[in-house]
């Protein structure tokens, strides 16, 4: 049998209208991007598993009004970003701003200086590092991880991110400024860098 | 250590050269200062090389089959592609 080619705008209209083959085909197309978006969020399986199934719940329940603002795509990730962060919002309180004098961060204010190897990744075997970059991903808080993942692993921008998260955009900035911060100390701790006093060495 | 006490407004600039919202105003003062500050030069190189390994060892997951599997029951919909 010949498969129908797939024409997202037709697709889309038919999934509004309710039929059930354009609505399990957007599901198939787009059901691989939101489970990476949501093992990078959540950093477990069957968190990420949650948060699959219920942007595809909501997807069904509200498509007959999706305004075609924006492509199909973006608008299942928007959906999927916030049932992400609702599920970090049921575990624990989140603020909506930062204080950009967080005490949990006031030893990273990027004053600490670390020699750093021109190829990290080659001072530790290749599973030891991967565990190693997602460990320290992991004990990242969940308000700064989101920022993260959206900027500097989907790529998104700093108006987009702060849009999603509405939160303003020096928050976004301060959180990807700190959580950089964190994940690059986490990493310089394991790799064992060596820390440098400039003042010392000049 | 302690060793360098930038201000938290030259850090966020410096930040702001990792992303995509550079202006290049900020950039020349940016890279002015670098040029005569070999800590924040290590700084920014270390942050920088963290977010490109970070990005380099990404990896695409596909959905695992017996996911994809409960998500479809969940949905009540029936596979195009089983």
């Amino acid at each position: 049998m010949k498969l129908p080619k797939y024409d997202e705008a037709q697709v889309v209209k038919k999934a509004k209208a309710g039929d059930q083959w354009a609505i399990a085909e957007i599901v198939e197309q787009h059901s691989r991007r939101i489970y990476n978006l949501a093992l990078r969020i959540m950093q477990n399986e069957e968190d990420a598993e949650d948060v699959l199934q219920e942007t595809f719940l909501i997807f069904i329940d509200k498509i007959h009004s999706f305004e075609e603002k924006s492509s199909i795509g973006t608008w299942l990730y928007r959906i999927g970003t916030n049932v992400a962060l609702g599920k970090f919002r049921g575990k624990s309180h989140i603020d909506p701003e930062v204080s950009i004098h967080d005490p949990e961060f006031d030893s990273l204010k990027g004053h600490e200086i670390r020699d750093w190897p021109n190829h990290p990744e080659k001072e530790l075997d290749p599973d030891s590092f991967n565990a190693c970059l997602k460990e320290a991903l992991k004990s990242l808080s969940e308000e700064y991880r989101i920022v993260f993942v959206l900027r500097d692993l989907e790529g998104l921008s700093t108006r987009e991110t702060a849009n999603i998260l509405n939160i303003s955009v020096s928050n976004v900035k301060v959180r990807l400024m700190r959580s950089r911060l964190f994940l690059r100390d986490q990493l310089a701790d394991k790799l064992k860098c060596v820390e440098r006093n400039s003042y010392e060495s000049a | 250590m302690k060793v360098h006490n930038h201000n938290e407004k030259l850090m966020q600039n410096l930040h702001d050269q990792l992303g995509k919202n550079f202006d290049a105003e900020i950039y020349d003062d940016v890279a002015k200062h670098m040029k005569n500050c070999p800590d924040c030069k290590i700084y920014v190189d270390s942050v920088k090389q963290t977010v490109k390994i970070y990005r380099v060892t990404e990896t695409e997951h596909s959905v695992p089959e017996d996911v994809s599997e409960r998500l479809f029951k969940t949905l009540k919909i029936k596979r195009n592609h089983p």
